[in-house]
């Protein structure tokens, strides 16, 4: 058995050069890094589901693509954005509630709490944000990143962020007045 | 501005720069509020335990997928073809078996070590079907008898180059590759 430790860069070479079946190892290891990110902007755990098996077959055929093997899995990110946004463009009309059920049905303990029902009402109110607004909000209020590593991570300006996450927070609160 | 914009100096303790505490009096019930809407942050975390499985089998499923890397080597694929050369009959034919219909395949691969055949009519395996090199101008050929009916093949180039047919139409494989096509 071939150490967990084994930096990314190798299996990416080894996948590069025929082994394909090295592929499921980087699949293995970060199924799960972007789960809640996906979930969170589609609005549902089986569209994330979809979205991230697809963006591995995407990240797949393009590997010669990723320029630095080492980084695979800000590439990946990358890859799995793009199929978030392709998501939301084609499900612009879809009506959210639905989606939204979907995330906070895996809560139970607390379904009839306040704190459920806020929770779940910030969950559509994100899902009215534009795909922009939520994804700073979801990188940085429920991934944790500071604005520097989103600005990083998106090859874009501190200030531009902060800019789309204070017109978020605007429009959370007015679609959360009665909830607050 | 409309009524529901936060201050900025709200906006600046959601973003974390500042706490409660450091918001004039006025403005505490408003730091308030905002601080249950960051509260109702859901940050349980989401497994999926089943992508491994689903990508690898999606990776693998016949016909098998192969990466634009694998497809882009400097493989001089000058032209393919497919001749349908005539029907012929199995001399062990038995009542309802069905007619076979000789065909044979041809690609110019030049570069290459070995070629084969795969599709519908061999379970896409690779090795079912290999094509023989024919002469020194790099043409491979090999004629099977198929059943009537629509086929959906490609060759394989040394064992891991899937290349469409390019002299007969395609059909996209629902994962972003072309399979050619063979009515018979």
């Amino acid at each position: 058995m071939r150490a967990e430790t084994e930096a990314d860069g190798d299996i990416v070479r080894a996948v590069l050069a025929g082994d394909r079946e090295r592929y499921a190892q980087l699949v293995e290891r970060y199924r799960d890094r972007y789960a809640r990110y996906a979930a969170r902007m589609l609005g549902s755990r089986d569209a994330a589901e979809d979205a991230v098996q697809d963006a591995f077959v995407r990240a797949y055929d393009q590997l010669a693509q990723c320029q630095d093997p080492n980084k695979f899995v800000g590439w990946f990110f990358l890859i799995l954005r793009n199929r978030c946004f392709a998501e939301q463009r084609r499900n612009r009309t879809k009506a959210p509630l639905e989606a939204a059920d979907g995330v906070a049905a895996v809560d139970t303990a607390d379904d009839r709490t306040e704190t459920a029902e806020r929770r779940r009402a910030l969950q559509l109110a994100l899902l009215d944000l534009t795909p922009d607004q939520r994804e700073v909000f979801v990188l940085k209020h429920v991934e944790g990143l500071s604005y520097g590593e989103i600005a990083e991570r998106l090859s874009t300006s501190v200030p531009s962020l902060k800019m789309r996450m204070h017109r978020a927070y605007d429009k959370l609160r007015e679609q959360l007045r009665d909830h607050t | 501005m409309s009524e529901y914009d936060f201050h900025p100096l709200v906006k600046q303790l959601l973003d974390g720069d500042i706490t409660i505490a450091d918001l004039p009096a006025e403005l505490r019930a408003e730091g308030e509020e905002a601080l249950r809407l960051l509260a109702a942050v859901d940050r349980s975390p989401v497994a999926l335990p089943a992508i491994p499985q689903r990508v690898m089998r999606a990776l693998t499923r016949p016909p098998q997928r192969f990466p634009r890397w694998l497809l882009a080597p400097a493989l001089a694929l000058a032209a393919a073809l497919v001749l349908w050369l005539g029907r012929s009959h199995g001399p062990m034919a038995t009542p309802g078996s069905e007619a076979a219909i000789t065909v044979h395949f041809v690609l110019s691969a030049p570069g290459a070590r070995a070629v084969s055949v795969a599709g519908t009519f061999n379970q896409w395996d690779p090795r079912a079907s290999p094509l023989v090199r024919a002469g020194a101008n790099g043409m491979w050929t090999a004629t099977l008898k198929l059943p009537a009916g629509q086929h959906q093949y490609a060759f394989v180039v040394d064992g891991v180059r899937w290349v469409p047919d390019p002299a007969a139409p395609a059909v996209d494989d629902g994962y972003g590759r072309r399979n050619s096509v063979l009515t018979l």
